[in-house]
């Protein structure tokens, strides 16, 4: 299979374009198409990350496509140590994602084709090896969430705030798709840092080529990388929501349907993390050895104020949102302390929060669809009537605070020993007391919803999880207790992946410890 | 013979333009009640084609009139962009003109051949004279034809926009007029390849200035852009399409060969005026943009922020430079008409231009929302069609001449106009609409369906236009290094 990177990048493209080609009516067909390029990238996914050669470690299965050579741009795949679980997550992701939008009645053709295109966006950053294709298939899989949660999101008020509101009410423009084009803008003003440094690599690099392999080998001036690591942490941080540019975030994924929320908190937060460990924290040893201590700190307030804001929220939505926020934090704080074990963590937590929000964005768009209502302080005893449901949730909190035996555990536990192993305490103290205050956000939403006194009269009708609804919650459910009792499956690979970049993030003569 | 060959393509169109005064002179007026047909229009479409067609069999490179006009690769490419323009112009307009003025159509396509006349003459001009009169062939026939809908309400706009066309292009050309007079009294000679002989005193700065001023008009650049938006307003939607477009390629062109061919050695004197106009031009169209309720004065300002993006490469100056210059204008203009297009058709029988035109587009008409939304994609420079890689070779090519403070302020001003293209987006796909579906005829079909061929397919394979763009710089600047080399300079 010397093509199986492809395969899985174009897959759902592919399913896109045949949907766009089916009627409109023809509702079977297009969950059907959407399904099946799902699978082959999910499939092609676990083939991969199965047969990739941990003993040889390095880039494997390369595949070379002149797109401008006079530019230099290649079409370049690859897969390294960090793709093989990544791809997995996102396979995942948008198989669970499929089946929750299985029964979506409104322009369900429109529907697919974005989510398709999207996931194709976030598969081609995984396994892209040129750093522009790595940009173009960033903002392919940004773009498509404008439209998503513009037209297929909830129609709750979304409270207007900041510099932003003050532009959207200047122009009038209405408030119900505010918080699509908040997210949009602020990512794309991260795209725009991004562009500029990416300007900066490629002519400071003196020759004509954006291989991130060759971008790497260079050494460029010091002041250059102080310049451009800022830019490249800013730019996709703004996606994988470092404070303060973690505001688009609540309200992106409190307004999204849910399998774009599922998406979205679950894989594209992720690209942002991603982005600043592959290009900023690899290409750019020098800045990113003058910029870790803000990197890290910034990441240390990111845990502890996403906590606080989580535990302040009565929207179970905007709890889950925040909760993102803060997770995205420890993602960030384990590639700040520069060594083996923090980034493992990162790319740990990377899949593991994934498949956790994945599962917490599910279940609250399940409840949703039931009670429809997303306060909490409406809801309660719900286990009564949903068990399933709130036994699902209750492993997912379980894993978001980190309960050994669950995915959350691992991740968090290799980053704080990380931490602890980078002589920034800290650090560490501030991540353990942002694990602390998940637990107390995170346990009392789940007493509320399901355990507590109830359920009121109106929701004595709610019904249990039922048919495909399982699917999505079994898949990854299963997921947070297999990487929680054997993280050996995906840890070894991302650890060969780790010891590579990090021996050229240090290259300046710093040990790996 | 030889002097024949080089010139055909101009030749050509003058001859299309004699036929198609023949066809329509020749044709008996349609009896009253009868469907007046548009056997002119398609004929000039046929014919633009058909030449189109050609400058790929001939390329009439050499010289002709003692040096005035040169051919080859890089008159060849903006022929063909003036050409694609008047094609896709003359397909766009053909059913507005039928129905807005059954009787004068033939006045209409000849006033648009003229206009295209001057514009496949420009880019070969080498002589100061014969680019004057070019110019001037292509922009009074706009006059013109700017003011054709002004019988069709009470209170049209048209008469306003075509005078304010006029007086300010009268106007700029008086003032690149003077500006030439004092370059050429410099330099002792009006052949714009030696005109960097002139040497620099306060007078041919003044010269320079002005030339740079009266082009700036003509492409709509801040601070001589008013024009614009009062222009694209009031005249009829099919031709401020052509109009956003066409002479916009022309006034690139002519300042690119008077600039960096004439007076690529004053470079540092007219770099920073220029400089400092685009990143005014960036600034000032797509901050006005933003309050615009008017789709087609959003355009207009968003055209002149587009003017601005160019103007970061023009103010490179070098092969690359150029080569992006030409790159990004034929982006432009597949997007820019195209999105015109589709706002003509949406607005369809009302005279409503307001965002509700586009309201619940995608489902009224899902095919024609997916074109605005490429169109509109492209506009914004976004990755998998055509205007991505414009904004990315333009901003390169800035980059690496040294404006990376412009270049980073483009990025930044290009954010603030995703803001309006998405508004824009907005209307057509979340806003429900009840009108009912826009029913275009096939000459707008047509045009649309290949403005989108030409914006996806180039955006995903842009290879041979930028090879094209590169060949016709080499061949303008005179560089023929291997072009390897040349990039990596």
């Amino acid at each position: 299979m010397t093509h199986l990177l492809s395969m899985i990048v174009a897959a759902p493209a592919v399913a896109a374009l045949v949907i766009i080609l089916l009627p409109a009516g023809a509702l079977a067909a297009i969950r059907l198409t959407a399904l099946a390029g799902a699978l082959v990238s999910l499939a092609g996914s676990i083939l991969a990350h199965a047969t990739y050669d941990r003993a040889a470690s390095g880039l494997q299965r390369v595949e070379t496509y002149p797109v401008l050579p006079d530019l230099g741009v290649h079409l370049r795949l690859a897969q390294d140590g960090w793709t093989g679980p990544l791809l997995l997550l996102t396979g995942v992701i948008i198989f669970a994602g499929v089946v929750a939008s299985w029964h979506l009645e409104k322009r369900p053709k429109e529907y697919f084709v974005l989510l398709l295109v999207l996931v194709s966006g976030v598969f081609g950053v995984f396994v892209s090896q040129d750093l522009l294709i790595f940009f173009l298939f960033y903002e392919l899989a940004v773009l498509p969430m404008y439209l998503l949660i513009g037209i297929w999101g909830a129609s709750h008020e979304v409270p207007a705030a900041g510099p932003f509101a003050v532009v959207w009410k200047r122009f009038a423009v209405g408030d119900k798709q505010y918080a699509a084009m908040k997210l949009t803008l602020m990512l794309l003003v991260g795209s725009a840092a991004i562009l500029v440094a990416i300007f900066l690599l490629y002519v400071s690099s003196g020759a004509k080529s954006f291989d991130l392999g060759y971008l790497a080998s260079v050494r460029y001036d010091r002041d250059v990388q102080i310049v451009a690591f800022p830019l490249i942490w800013l730019g996709f941080g703004s996606l994988g929501g470092v404070f303060p540019f973690h505001t688009w975030s609540p309200d992106g994924h409190a307004s999204a349907p849910t399998a774009v929320s599922m998406l979205h908190a679950g894989v594209l937060m992720k690209l942002g993390a991603f982005g600043v460990m592959r290009v900023g924290m690899v290409l750019l040893p020098e800045g990113t050895q003058f910029w870790v201590p803000v990197v890290g700190t910034v990441a240390a307030i990111n845990v502890l104020y996403g906590a606080f804001c989580a535990m302040s929220q009565t929207d179970l939505k905007y709890i889950i949102a925040y909760s993102s926020v803060s997770h995205m934090g420890v993602i960030m704080l384990g590639a700040a302390t520069l060594t083996t074990a923090g980034w493992n963590g990162a790319i740990f937590q990377m899949v593991a929060h994934g498949i956790m929000t994945g599962l917490f964005f599910a279940l609250v768009g399940l409840v949703y669809e039931r009670a429809h209502t997303r306060a909490i302080r409406k809801m309660g005893g719900f286990a009564k009537v949903m068990p399933g449901v709130a036994a699902f949730f209750t492993l997912a909190c379980l894993s978001s605070l980190g309960l050994p035996g669950t995915a959350g555990f691992v991740s968090e536990f290799v980053v704080f020993v990380g931490a602890w192993k980078s002589g920034h305490f800290l650090w560490t103290i501030a991540g353990v007391l942002g694990a602390f205050v998940t637990a107390i956000y995170v346990l009392r939403a789940t007493r509320t919803i399901f355990w507590g006194d109830g359920p009121n009269e109106e929701f004595h009708e709610l019904s249990e999880a039922k048919g495909t609804e399982w699917v999505a919650l079994v898949a990854l459910g299963v997921g947070i207790i297999v990487l929680g009792t054997w993280p050996r499956l995906v840890l070894d690979q991302i650890d060969t992946g780790s010891a590579t970049y990090l021996t050229r993030a240090l290259a300046t003569g710093a040990q790996v410890r | 013979m030889n002097e024949l060959s080089t010139v055909w393509v101009p030749a050509a169109v003058a001859a299309l333009t004699v036929l198609a005064l023949l066809v329509d002179v020749m044709t008996p007026p349609a009896r009253a009640g009868s469907r007046p047909t548009s056997h002119v229009g398609w004929l000039v479409a046929a014919g633009l084609s058909a030449i189109l067609a050609g400058t790929f069999v001939w390329d009439g490179a050499g010289t002709a009139f003692h040096g005035a006009y040169r051919g080859g690769a890089w008159t060849t490419f903006v022929q063909r962009l003036a050409l694609v323009a008047g094609v896709l112009g003359t397909l766009g307009g053909i059913d507005d003109v039928q129905k807005r003025m059954p009787r004068r159509q033939g006045e209409y396509w000849m006033l648009l051949l003229f206009s295209l006349l001057g514009m496949v003459i420009v880019p070969g001009a080498r002589h100061l004279l014969l680019v004057v009169v070019a110019f001037e062939l292509m922009s009074v026939p706009l006059y013109v034809l700017a003011a054709y809908a002004k019988n069709d309400a009470p209170k049209s706009l048209a008469a306003e926009a075509a005078a304010k066309l006029y007086f300010i292009g009268a106007a700029s050309t008086a003032i690149t007029m003077f500006g030439l007079a004092l370059l050429t009294g410099m330099a002792g000679t009006a052949s714009i390849e030696k005109l960097g002989t002139a040497p620099l005193n306060p007078l041919s700065t003044l010269g320079l200035l002005f030339v740079l001023a009266g082009l700036g008009y003509k492409i709509g650049m801040v601070p001589f852009h008013m024009w614009v938006p009062d222009t694209y307003q009031g005249a009829t939607t099919p031709f401020v399409a052509f109009l956003s477009v066409a002479p916009k390629v022309s006034g690139m062109a002519v300042l690119t060969t008077i600039f960096v061919v004439g007076l690529g050695a004053h470079r540092t004197t007219w770099a920073p005026p220029i400089a400092m106009a685009a990143l005014l031009s960036m600034t000032v169209g797509n901050l006005l943009a933003l309050p615009q309720t008017d789709l087609r004065r959003l355009l207009g300002y968003s055209g002149i922020a587009q003017m601005g993006y160019v103007l970061v490469a023009f103010a490179a100056g070098d092969v690359f430079g150029t080569a992006m210059i030409l790159f990004f204008m034929t982006a432009y203009l597949f997007t820019n008409l195209g999105t015109f297009l589709i706002v003509h058709v949406a607005a369809e029988g009302g005279e409503d231009f307001s965002f509700d035109a586009l309201a619940g587009l995608s489902r009224r008409s899902p095919g024609l929302a997916a074109a605005l939304l490429c169109f509109l994609l492209s506009l914004a420079g976004i990755p998998f069609v055509v205007g991505f890689w414009a904004k990315l070779y333009v901003f390169l090519a800035a980059w690496r001449a040294g404006h990376a403070g412009l270049v980073a302020a483009a990025v930044t001003l290009a954010v603030i106009g995703l803001f309006y293209y998405l508004r824009m987006l907005r209307a057509a796909y979340m806003v429900e609409g009840d009108r009912p579906p826009p029913t275009p005829g096939p000459g707008v079909r047509l045009a649309i369906g290949l403005c989108l061929a030409a914006v996806v397919g180039f955006g995903l394979w842009p290879r041979p236009l930028v090879d094209g763009a590169t060949r016709a710089s080499e061949d303008l600047l005179g560089h023929h290094v291997a072009k390897v080399a040349l990039l990596a300079e």
